[in-house]
């Protein structure tokens, strides 16, 4: 239940605030303005402000749709004329993963973040932050080289690299299939770290004198150190279980239970519940924690 | 060039090793050696997972089996003060042993488990506000009963073991089990803070049963962890009721009765172990004066 101004539905004129109604008296009333919140950065390291927005409301928006009518005007709801606010989108049907920002201080995806559901969670205005566990780039665009860098550290792919014929690859049962295809739907979106208490954010700042190759090389060894996240896990898990990506299966575990990796895990369990393609991420984190344990004693005992 | 690498005393990692395609390429790579500033990983960083999984294991074994016991053992006092006395007596049967035990198998173990616990409490970033979840407050609860428990069993050990008075109530006396924790814990803000103590620990130990169960593997689906989660549920409630029967039962006991009870105790003991007579408990030099009163 939101509450609802009478009075600004009635008052009109420019500016004024109208509040959308959509309790439970039979036909909504359609909000005239949409209000939203914005924390902007003009460059990594600077400060961040809020800047608020006002856009006129149209039916069954999306949070990219706003952030599209917000850059067309580039004013603010005080009428400066301001910089239009940087953000990332691609494919705009929760495919991509590229979207994700803090939508009412939530992570998900802004495309599939639909305005009037919006505004029956938070009434009058949309508060948008950028990602808060990655370097924030300008606006709401971050830097998540890191969750690449975590795909990187696991192996998160079948090693079939080469230019010769491998032959036909081993049949996979339908039962496996089942098992790995919701692991195989993750769109590296970024969620569950964003959501994950474990997860702290890691931003390096390149130096004056550094060449590109030494920033990054700072960079990875920075991310290295830190938890490689839940989709990184679910990930080797995908492919430990693939009958040739478990060819590199020891590989995984070793980037798995070094520095940063399984261990970190406290089980909060905020993946799984903010996933927005509802990967089983706890399932993938006890089997990983499962083959790291049979791992390590193997690695003690076998050699 | 090459030997700039070796000249800063490391050895270059992946992906840092220079490739001869001219002698630019190679002066910059050694460039983003040196100004990488990667000193290599700490023995602490390099044993991570050991480290962790030491840290899960010490939970169960041998701090959390501790736990069960010693509340089992406390609540046993809800069958009476001789009961509980023959149980400790048995205990203290270790004799000399007793101290190193207590230090390699509970002191030593827990100091462990809390200095790895504060570490993985300082790197993280509880965030229950924002995502309200179940499983989000437990591991919130977690870490909150965990520090809880940490100040009330330095606390407990501290006064009951070994200081006694300087923290209020006198000592544990191990020939006058009931009466002298009776003693410790009439006071009711004691009382009180002995509940909220016993209660935060056990959460501990059960919800951490459960993730320790995620932890190492043991239980894997959604569906398992849910009937795991039930386990968690009962250990929760009997060692919780053990807990609070235990505080309870040591409240309501009558000193003085207890106390006479021990005392014909501990006259038995006294003449099995060397034929000596009962001792005049009243003017015995060992005889703890708790609170002012020699019982």
């Amino acid at each position: 239940m939101i509450k609802a101004v009478e009075s600004a539905e009635h008052s009109g004129g420019a500016g004024q605030q109208a509040v959308a109604d959509h309790g439970g008296n039979g036909h909504a009333a359609a909000p005239r303005v949409v209000r939203v919140r914005i924390l902007r950065q003009d460059a990594p390291g600077e400060e961040s402000y809020w800047e608020r927005f006002e856009i006129p409301y149209v039916e069954n928006m999306n949070v990219i749709s706003i952030l599209q009518q917000v850059a067309a005007r580039a004013k603010s709801r005080d009428g400066r004329r301001v910089a239009p606010v940087a953000w990332d989108c691609n494919c705009l049907e929760e495919v991509c993963g590229s979207c994700t920002m803090l939508i009412n201080g939530r992570t998900r995806m802004a495309c599939s973040a639909l305005v009037d559901k919006l505004l029956e969670e938070s009434g009058d205005e949309i508060e948008l932050r950028p990602m808060s566990k990655f370097p924030v780039v300008r606006d709401l665009v971050v830097d998540r080289s890191r969750l690449f860098r975590a795909l990187e550290r696991v192996k998160a792919w079948v090693p079939v690299d080469g230019s010769y014929d491998h032959g036909p690859g081993p049949r996979i049962s339908p039962e496996s299939q089942e098992d790995a295809y919701p692991l195989a739907t993750c769109i590296s979106c970024g969620c569950c770290m964003e959501a994950c208490p474990q997860f702290t954010k890691i931003e390096v700042v390149r130096r004056e004198d550094e060449s590109a190759e030494a920033f990054e090389a700072r960079k990875k060894t920075a991310f290295d150190a830190g938890f490689v996240g839940a989709h990184a896990i679910s990930q080797a898990m995908l492919f430990n279980g693939h009958p040739t990506g478990k060819m590199i299966a020891d590989e995984r575990l070793e980037a798995l239970t070094s520095q940063g990796g399984i261990q970190m895990c406290g089980n909060a369990q905020n993946c799984v519940a903010v996933c927005p393609k509802s990967i089983p991420l706890t399932r993938s984190i006890a089997r990983a924690g499962r083959a790291a344990t049979v791992w390590a004693i193997r690695k003690i005992f076998d050699r | 060039m090459t030997n700039l690498y070796f000249g800063v005393g490391r050895q270059p990692r992946r992906g840092g090793c220079p490739v001869r395609i001219g002698p630019g390429v190679e002066l910059s790579a050694a460039r983003q050696f040196v100004t990488a500033n990667d000193p290599s990983p700490s023995f602490l960083a390099r044993h991570q997972f050991l480290i962790y999984r030491l840290f899960s294991l010490a939970g169960l074994i041998p701090v959390g089996a501790f736990l069960v016991v010693h509340l089992l053992t406390n609540a046993s006092v809800l069958a009476g003060p001789g009961t509980f006395q023959s149980r400790v007596d048995m205990i203290h049967s270790l004799g000399p042993l007793l101290v190193p035990i207590e230090w390699a198998f509970i002191f030593l173990p827990m100091l462990f488990h809390a200095v790895v616990g504060f570490v993985i409490i300082a790197n993280g970033l509880p965030n229950v506000g924002s995502y309200a979840y179940v499983g989000n407050v437990r591991y919130t609860l977690q870490r909150a009963t965990g520090m809880i428990a940490f100040v009330f069993i330095i606390w407990h050990i501290t006064q009951l073991h070994w200081l006694g008075t300087p923290f209020g109530g006198g000592k544990f006396d191990p020939h006058h089990a009931t009466s002298s924790a009776a003693v410790v814990l009439r006071p009711l803000l004691i009382s009180i803070l002995y509940a909220v103590g016993v209660l935060s620990t056990v959460f501990h130990f059960s919800n951490g049963l459960w993730t320790l169960g995620i932890t190492w593997g043991l239980w894997t689906s959604p569906a398992a962890m849910r009937r795991a989660n039930w386990i968690s549920i009962a250990v929760g409630v009997l060692l919780g009721g053990a807990g609070l029967g235990a505080l309870g039962g040591m409240r309501s006991v009558d000193i003085e009765q207890a106390r006479a009870i021990e005392n014909r105790m501990d006259d038995v003991k006294r003449m099995l172990e060397g034929g000596q007579s009962p001792v005049d408990h009243q003017s015995r030099p060992g005889a703890v004066p708790i609170s002012g009163t020699t019982y």
